[in-house]
């Protein structure tokens, strides 16, 4: 297939979304709208691998313009449906839609019987048809367009319960933080047009890219293109400080944590980024920073994940952790590691989430791990498919984690060695982030999975259907093992991917890897080559053999403290008690947040709506626009007494002033 | 074309002659669904003519089409101008779609007096659409200010609580402002030799001097600043629309408010260029305040009708921005046009459905309703729809007038406004999705919550549906092509703020050195003049708040 055809791509699942709506008018077509989803994504999937195994794929997929349609024109300001193809795009449509897909399906099942069965799949759908826009836009404007897009489906799937007040605070706390990002996007699409003189990306990343190899004036606006556009990628991307919206995200469905606010959608910060990254190359500190917020945010939600109790928690946090080493890869201009980072997680996370909702289903919506144990028995698929997931979110050699986040950590690394002392620390920084992971990602799964049996099943009866559904699976009450189809089966798929999926991309496929020449052809390719050596091994030696150890190390200390011996867990619980609770409440970020700028900005409001209400509502209507003219009525009200005389008076005394003034004047001239 | 000509006037005449019949004492309208159909039919008859006023204009033509002329008083040079420009023509487009629409909306709302009530909406229409045909400044001025008059008795009369405060309040006020209007007014008129019409008019003033012009300016806006309403003149208008009936509200935001912006475009632009260089720091920082205190407001509300209210002068900042920004490519003027109709269109279908909400639990206090999505999907879906194109959602149509007023004053040249309003201003989009998601949030998600109803609850009606599906489906048209108002822009928009532009420094030195452009006349000493305008703001304009200093501009010319 031509690649003009992937204009088409993103309208598909929107086709999808405009039925799903349809289906949602009518409780008998209601049961469809898992199955149109499905499709639509599958059919955009099986659009982008008709175009890339298509006869003239390289050259065209190196970097194509494709314009669909007209938008948003005035004069020479210019910005349409024109969609830009190259290798990222590529990756990115490949997760999208195949992860998507995947995910769909096994929501079929997990949301089954759901009376907002079919406008949770308009939601999916629509979100779709928003993030390959994002991923294939060629205007900076259109990217926005998918970029806000994408924000709606996750307000709207967020508050999915919408009847939980929990979920609704949660739906618009990530609508709002997202959009402070998002002023800053759109700032920076500002400048760049008035720098670049043009909002497509091609074009702008062109004369960047120009100015960087012919030297040229780098001005202050090119300056600070990176930075307000680096504010919308911080936001959607949850990174510090506008991390606080993604832990509370998970009020949604699981499908929708694993597609949204793991595989795809918060990591559009970290593509926008790798996108663009000629523009960020001429900022002299645009980089550097991103890389150092991003190690910053990586440590920091590990540290959070490490006591957190929710099942679903311990991976938010893990993504915001894992988004932050994604930023570390773009910021130490390892644009392959990073989006290859970004690839093997949407594979590995999506699976630990869909895993983490099927032991969530089985347990009637039950989150909190400390009532949970031994779970392998009755859930052993799950087991041990979250098992490969835990693996790979721990980095250990050879699963997928490990390849990708080596590679981040090695560039960051071997910048660090060659007098770049900032990247070094990074780099430290990174590896130890890697063990606190390895100890979370198997504290949570020893707990659920190892030691006795216990369970207690959560406050959701589940609805009728669900319920049929359940006695059938288990023939009881208590935890069972979801069906292979639609559940097990999509995640074993990827599963796979968990496992080799970075094996593959990193070793097969063209002479540095599959991943490596996608990234070649495209916008994102660096010319930066990092070696190092250490200790007189190649780098990559050593890195092998540092994530093996950190690796076992966590994981060894998990096993020691949540299977093994569980009371010294709480030994040690008490011991830092002060620095648990610390970490429990999340450093009170959210209440400082809510201290600081929540609460003045409403106080703002409060005292101006006062203002409008008394000072000028009260002031001046009734003093001046009431009371006033009343006055000057009661004042001069006497003097239209109907009188004769006194009229007669004033005229008298009128004409005398007259007199005077003019015999004065005539005098004094 | 001479027949065509005919289409404006009747754009008028139709529901003024409609209004006038029903007032007649024909058996026929004692009836009050006689005189609802009565009604609709009219105003479907103007929308069906205003269709053909559209594919009558020709895009590619001159600026103003299908005028005409009548005179009037022709001993003092009164008359009836009348033509479209591509401005004009799209709020002529949005005045007629939306008041079948609104006509459509009061069958159930109102009950009593509706031979009155249905006369005021056709006289309004009337008024409304002939400031939009008007190109003569006196048939402008008297459609103008007789727009107040059938709101003022449809507040009064079929508004609710505190109805004739907020009726005397909405007259006052806004008439106070525009009689300084017409002072301008008749100042310019003097200096054109008593003739009223648009172009002369546009001659005479800018052949002023910059301190005459700063004063017209002053007096002009002071009518269209209050209309619009510009942050801190907005006072009238919540209690205006909290008490006016979902009718009044809907025309008073959809189409009224726009007579603020659109008289700025049209005659404060292109008469005081010289004071609008001038001043246009100063509306700037308005608009820009208003945006944010106003959006703050929003956010502390509890009734939902007032909530919108303050949401419209919070985005009518943004209109105001963009007519203010004279940027090279008159970006920002584009925007402010898209986001006129657009504006109308959202906010007009939020107070919709308000109105709905009121008509059912006879409340609109947030407290007191909770999860209404739940019990009213329908109604719910509309909501979060409108509340999204209001909110500025790529897509749906209150984006691209966001953004391109936004990038407009975000280009806009230093000496007028610049980056620091786009970027200031550009915090009303993280409130704006603040108050309005915090509405939502409270009426339609969350734990149900009903108040008292009489009777059983039911979802939107068939005819509620029509309401707001015609609505709804301009929204989406407009937000994924907007091209469609945007290509007819460009000549109606670079002829009003050609003039501002001229004068930018940078426009002056560049005539200057192309050697056969002609001179404007006297720029130097206009520039100058304009220096020592009223409270001489003078080279250190706008007071100590500017954030850019302009260059004077005589250095610049010398």
């Amino acid at each position: 297939m031509a690649v003009e055809t992937l204009k088409f791509l993103p309208w598909i699942p929107l086709l999808g979304a405009v039925l799903c709506a349809i289906c949602c008018t009518s409780p008998a077509l209601r049961r469809l709208a898992g199955a149109i989803c499905v499709l639509s994504v599958a059919s955009a999937l099986a659009l982008a691998l008709g175009v890339y195994f298509g006869p003239q794929s390289q050259a065209a997929l190196s970097g194509t313009t494709v314009h669909a349609l007209r938008w948003i024109d005035v004069h020479s300001f210019s910005a349409g449906f024109s969609y830009y193809i190259d290798g990222l795009t590529m990756i990115m449509l490949f997760v999208v839609t195949g992860i998507g897909a995947l995910i769909a399906l096994y929501a079929t099942g997990y949301m089954k019987g759901d009376r907002g069965y079919a406008r949770f799949f308009f939601g999916v759908c629509l979100f779709i048809f928003a993030m390959t826009t994002l991923v294939m836009a060629d205007s900076l404007v259109l990217l926005y367009l998918g970029w806000e897009g994408v924000g709606l489906c996750s307000y709207l799937l967020i508050g999915y319960y919408y009847d939980k007040p929990f979920a609704v605070e949660a739906a618009k706390k990530a609508f709002i933080v997202n959009r402070i990002g998002d002023l800053g996007f759109a700032l920076g699409i500002f400048l760049t047009w008035t720098t670049f003189d043009t909002v497509s990306l091609h074009e702008a990343i062109e004369k960047a890219r120009h100015i960087l190899e012919h030297g040229g004036e780098i001005t202050t606006a090119m300056q600070c293109i990176p930075f307000l556009l680096m504010a919308g990628a911080f936001g959607k991307s949850a990174q510090f400080p506008l991390y606080v919206w993604l832990p509370d995200a998970m009020a949604g469905p699981t499908p929708v944590s694993a597609l949204i606010h793991a595989a795809t959608m918060v990591t559009s910060g970290v593509f926008m980024i790798a996108r663009l990254i000629p523009i960020f190359e001429l900022s002299t500190y645009a980089l550097p920073v991103v890389a150092i917020i991003g190690t910053f945010t990586a440590l920091l939600a590990a540290t959070i994940a490490l006591t957190n109790n929710d099942l679903k928690g311990v991976f938010a946090y893990s993504t915001v952790s894992q988004l932050g080493y994604m930023f570390l890869g773009v910021g130490v201009l390892s644009t392959t590691g990073g989006i290859f980072h970004l690839f093997t997680h949407a594979f590995f996370k999506a699976l630990l989430f869909l895993t983490a909702g099927s032991v969530m289903h089985a347990l009637a919506g039950q989150l909190d791990i400390r009532t949970m144990g031994g779970l392998r028995k009755r859930m052993p698929v799950t087991c041990w498919l979250m098992f490969a997931g835990c693996l790979a979110l721990a980095g250990v050699p050879p699963f997928s984690g490990f390849v990708s986040k080596d590679m981040i950590l090695h560039d960051a690394l071997a910048r660090g060695l060659h007098g770049e002392p900032l990247f070094f620390v990074l780099a430290i920084a990174g590896l130890f982030t890697a063990l606190l992971t390895a100890y979370y990602t198997f504290r949570l799964w020893f707990r659920v999975f190892m030691g006795p049996e216990r369970f207690e099943m959560g406050e959701e009866h589940g609805h009728d259907e669900h319920a049929a559904h359940d006695e059938h699976a288990s023939g009881g009450h208590g935890p069972h093992e979801m069906p292979w189809w639609p559940m097990n089966l999509p995640l074993v798929v990827l599963a796979i991917g968990a496992i080799a999926a970075g094996i593959l991309a990193e070793y097969v496929g063209g002479e540095h890897g599959w991943m490596h020449t996608m990234i070649e052809h495209s916008t994102a390719s660096v010319e930066h080559e990092f070696h190092g050596e250490l200790f007189g091994l190649s780098l990559h030696s050593v890195m092998v053999v540092l994530s093996l150890l950190i690796a076992a190390l966590g994981i060894g200390t998990a096993a020691y403290l949540h299977w093994l011996r569980r009371d010294a867990a709480g030994v040690l619980e008490q011991k830092f008690a002060p620095l648990v609770k610390l970490l429990v409440n999340k450093y009170y970020v959210d209440e400082l947040y809510d201290l600081a700028i929540v609460r003045p900005l409403r106080g703002c409001g409060k005292f101006f709506n006062l203002i409008d209400d008394y000072l000028i509502q009260g002031f001046l209507v009734q003093i001046v626009g009431g009371w006033g003219p009343r006055l000057v009525g009661y004042v001069l009200k006497p003097s239209q007494s109907g009188r004769l005389q006194s009229y007669g008076v004033g005229m008298a005394v009128g004409v005398v002033i007259v007199m005077v003034i003019l015999i004065f004047k005539l005098t004094g001239n | 074309m001479p027949t065509q000509s005919f289409i404006l006037p009747l754009l008028v005449l139709v529901p003024l002659i409609a209004g006038l019949v029903m007032l007649l004492p024909l058996p026929m309208f004692n009836d009050r669904r006689n005189i609802f159909h009565w009604a609709l039919l009219a105003t479907l008859a103007t929308f069906a003519l205003s269709l053909k006023m559209a594919f009558a204009f020709d895009f590619h033509g001159p600026t103003f089409q299908l005028r005409g002329l009548t005179p009037w008083v022709s001993q003092f040079g009164l008359q009836f101008g009348w033509g479209v420009d591509a401005i004009s023509l799209w709020l002529i487009l949005l005045t007629t779609f939306l008041m079948p629409i609104v006509v459509l909306s009061s069958l159930t709302a109102i009950t009593e007096r509706s031979r009155e009530y249905y006369f005021w909406l056709l006289l309004i229409q009337a008024a409304m659409t002939g400031t939009f045909i008007a190109t003569d400044i006196i048939f402008f001025y008297i459609c103008f200010e007789f727009t107040l008059v059938p709101l003022y008795f449809l507040i009064g009369v079929f508004g609710s609580g505190d109805r004739l405060r907020a009726a005397a309040v909405f007259f006052i006020y806004t008439f106070t402002g525009s009689m300084l209007t017409f002072a301008a007014v008749l100042y310019v008129a003097y200096h054109a030799g008593w003739n009223f019409d648009i172009e002369a008019m546009y001659g005479a003033a800018r052949s002023l001097s910059g301190t005459e012009q700063a004063w017209v300016f002053l007096a002009l806006m002071a009518g269209f600043a209050v209309k619009v309403p510009i942050w801190p003149l907005h006072t009238w208008l919540p209690l205006a629309h909290t008490e006016a009936p979902t009718a009044g509200s809907v025309i008073l935001a959809g189409v009224l408010l726009k007579l603020g912006t659109y008289g700025i475009l049209r005659f404060v632009l292109p008469m005081c260029p010289l004071a609008v260089l001038e001043y246009a720091p100063c509306v700037g920082i308005m608009a820009v305040c208003g945006i944010i205190l106003t959006a703050l407001i929003c956010w502390v509300q509890t009734d939902i009708k007032r909530l919108i209210a303050y949401s419209s002068v919070s985005h009518l900042g943004f209109c105001v921005l963009g007519l203010f920004a004279l940027d090279r490519l008159d970006i920002g003027a584009h925007g402010a046009v898209m986001y006129m109709v657009n504006h109308g269109l959202s906010t007009g279908a939020l107070f919709l459905c308000v109105g709905m909400i009121y008509e059912r639990f006879h409340t609109r206090d947030m407290e007191e309703m909770s999860g209404l999505g739940r019990s009213l999907p329908v109604w719910s879906s509309f909501m979060v729809f409108f509340v999204l194109a209001s909110v500025g959602l790529p897509g749906l149509n209150g984006f691209v007038g966001e953004f391109l007023t936004l990038l407009g004053a975000f280009c806009s040249p230093p000496e007028v406004l610049g980056m620091v309003y786009a970027a200031v201003a550009g915090l009303g989009l993280i409130f704006g999705a603040i108050y309005l998601l915090y509405m939502v949030g409270r009426v339609i998600f969350g734990p149900t919550k009903l108040p008292h109803v009489h009777g059983k609850l039911n979802d939107l009606s068939g005819r509620e549906i029509v309401v707001l599906a015609p609505i709804a489906l301009a929204c989406l048209v407009l937000g994924l092509a907007p091209n469609l108002m945007l290509d007819t822009l460009d000549n109606s928009v670079a002829q009003l703020t050609g003039p501002a532009k001229s004068q930018l420094p940078a426009a002056v030195v560049q005539k200057e050195e192309g050697t056969e452009a002609p001179r404007h006349q006297g720029t130097e000493g206009l520039v100058a003049d304009a220096i020592g305008g009223p409270w001489s703001l003078g080279a250190s304009v706008p007071w100590c708040l500017c954030l850019d200093p302009p260059v004077p501009s005589s250095e610049v010319s010398r």
